[in-house]
């Protein structure tokens, strides 16, 4: 392997720079103050202090534009600002595939087989989430699939040519909102379990903003000209998990003898192995 | 060392070079100094060393890079290093070792690995080909490992918490606290699923690990894991890694590895075992 090859590689699949977060939200600090009704408490770099355990508590996750109760759905209310009709602006063609993965969506969606939820569908799951943060860096760690994103400032471009079931984040702070862009997401996540869908083109705009201490406004504006007409907004509630020691726990998915994969907790003794060594070595003899 | 899967060998023949470079621009050797304050260590504002950044198991590249020269067989030379840092051979209670040797010789299909699961301790901090660094985010309350391999996450608080009752994981829980310099993790609640690597070794529900993590120069952790389990070892043994920062200009590349997986199917099942797919 030359030295050259090595630096191509190096050029071509890692990506550069590293900004420091912390320089960039001091910089636009001014920025959309008018719009910041609580000031949150800080970080030692002045950056708002998001960490802690979040969640949402609406009925997006079944339906992001929400929907009558009907057998196996629950009742939803959409979460869609803009249009203010709550409907997502599909193109004609799309509505029509929209209609066929509603028709197969106990099977067809990617989250029944525990795939990445995709953004931003994992941000309204009905399991809560955790911002980790310090100075120069924040992650987001969900609990769902212990899915995970790393924030990295706005000045490193995004990566080229390759999608992640998360995407790719880069963020920076307006006044006390922390806006993530969000590119490389492929087609293989929906927004809902009510097959509301994007393609790999999607382009997501979130914006977090703290309204009290233990409230947080997040909204998101979804642009994908090969499904949508034009770009359209969601915008929800998140709520601080407030219980001394809380803690987000794992999500494993194991494959059942049905060929599915399901969600098992870890409160569930039964998915605990019990080992016996002495009947294993027995059975395998029996059964070389 | 045999039971590298075709998509693995082709994937790390791919991602190598990437990290190839990295011994290459990693700082000076982990063995200069001990002594903290004067190797000039970051630290944060509690005065707790700043474990941040981007690591990767160095004592498994090194013995990747000894072991790749000369090497005929990229596959092979790749997955014949597994094992740096571990005090070889285990000291394996005489059933759990013959049912070692058995797991390994027919139901490599079994490794928790190829079905995507999350590695468990220690074994996702030795991921053998440093192909897959991880990422630490720490303030005053946590240290974050944020794993590319998988998508693993550990969030090790230091409260003084203790373990919870009636929880079982794959990584089990992590309780940390200082001591001195050295972070000290206490990891427990196993549910009896890991492995330690692709050759069968294994531990079961009642693992029990003190990790220790000790910067010893800006660019260089000495990570001991101490691993015990009664019911699979006679006596307690450490593995000892040196992890090395990795250059500033990388970043965590995200590993899907469950969604759309076919590698598995580069495994053989056991013929005893079919129809029982993970026990």
């Amino acid at each position: 392997m030359s030295r050259h090859r090595i630096l191509v590689l190096m050029t071509t699949v890692v990506v550069a720079a590293c900004v420091s977060f912390a320089a960039r939200g001091a910089a636009s600090s001014n920025e959309g103050k008018e719009t910041d009704l609580y000031s949150p408490s800080r970080l030692a770099d002045g950056t708002p202090d998001f960490r802690g355990i979040w969640q949402a508590r609406t009925t997006a996750y079944v339906n992001i534009e929400g929907h009558p109760a009907e057998k196996g759905l629950a009742a939803a209310k959409s979460i869609i600002v803009d249009p203010p009709e709550g409907k997502i602006p599909y193109l004609a063609d799309a509505l029509k595939q929209r209609a066929g993965n509603y028709e197969n969506r106990t099977s067809a969606d990617p989250a029944s087989n525990c795939f990445q939820a995709g953004v931003p569908r994992a941000t309204y799951l009905p399991t809560p989430f955790q911002i980790v943060q310090s100075v120069g860096n924040l992650a987001i760690v969900y609990t769902d699939n212990h899915a995970y994103r790393i924030v990295l400032p706005s000045g490193i471009p995004h990566d080229d040519g390759i999608d992640f079931f998360m995407g790719d984040s880069r963020g920076h702070w307006e006044g006390n909102t922390l806006v993530i862009d969000v590119t490389d997401l492929g087609d293989q996540t929906w927004l809902d379990a009510a097959g509301n869908y994007h393609s790999d083109q999607l382009h997501v705009v979130e914006r977090y903003t703290l309204l009290g201490p233990d409230t947080m406004k997040y909204e998101a504006t979804m642009e994908d000209p090969m499904v949508y007409a034009k770009p359209w907004s969601v915008r929800l509630l998140l709520y601080r998990d407030k219980r001394p020691g809380a803690r987000i726990i794992e999500d494993e998915c194991l494959e059942g003898a049905d060929g599915l994969w399901h969600h098992i907790s870890p409160f569930d003794a039964k998915a605990v192995i019990h080992h016996d060594y002495k009947a294993e070595l027995e059975a395998a003899q029996k059964n070389p | 060392m045999r039971k590298w899967p075709i998509s693995s060998a082709v994937l790390a023949f791919v991602l190598f070079p990437i990290r190839l470079a990295i011994g290459q621009t990693s700082g000076t050797s982990a063995s200069a100094t001990t002594d903290a304050k004067a190797a000039g260590i970051p630290r944060l504002a509690d005065g707790h060393p700043d474990l941040q950044g981007l690591w990767h198991n160095d004592s498994g590249y090194q013995a990747a890079m000894k072991n790749i020269r000369g090497a005929t067989n990229l596959a092979v030379a790749l997955g014949d290093f597994h094992g740096a840092g571990f005090p070889l051979p285990l000291p394996y209670l005489p059933i759990a070792e013959k049912v070692k040797d058995y797991r390994n010789l027919h139901d490599p299909y079994h490794d928790p690995e190829a079905h995507c699961h999350v590695p468990g301790v220690p074994r996702e901090i030795e991921q053998p080909t440093s192909l897959f660094p991880f990422q630490i985010i720490q303030d005053e309350k946590n240290v974050v490992l944020l794993f590319e391999y998988t998508h693993d996450v550990r969030i090790i608080p230091e409260d003084g918490s203790s373990h919870p009752k009636h929880y079982w994981t794959w990584d089990g829980d992590s309780r940390g606290h200082w001591e001195g310099d050295t972070f000290v993790v206490d990891v427990a609640n196993f549910n009896g699923r890991t492995w330690l690597d692709m050759e069968a070794n294994f531990v079961d529900e009642n693992e029990h690990v003190v990790e220790r993590y000790t910067m010893v120069d800006p660019n260089a952790i000495e990570y001991s894991a101490t691993v015990e389990d009664p019911t699979v070892f006679t006596r307690p043994w450490t593995l000892h890694l040196t992890l090395k920062r990795n250059p500033a200009k990388e970043q965590i590349v995200y590993y899907d590895c469950h969604e759309g997986e076919r590698d598995v199917q580069h495994y053989t099942r056991s013929e005893g075992n079919k129809g029982n797919k993970h026990e």
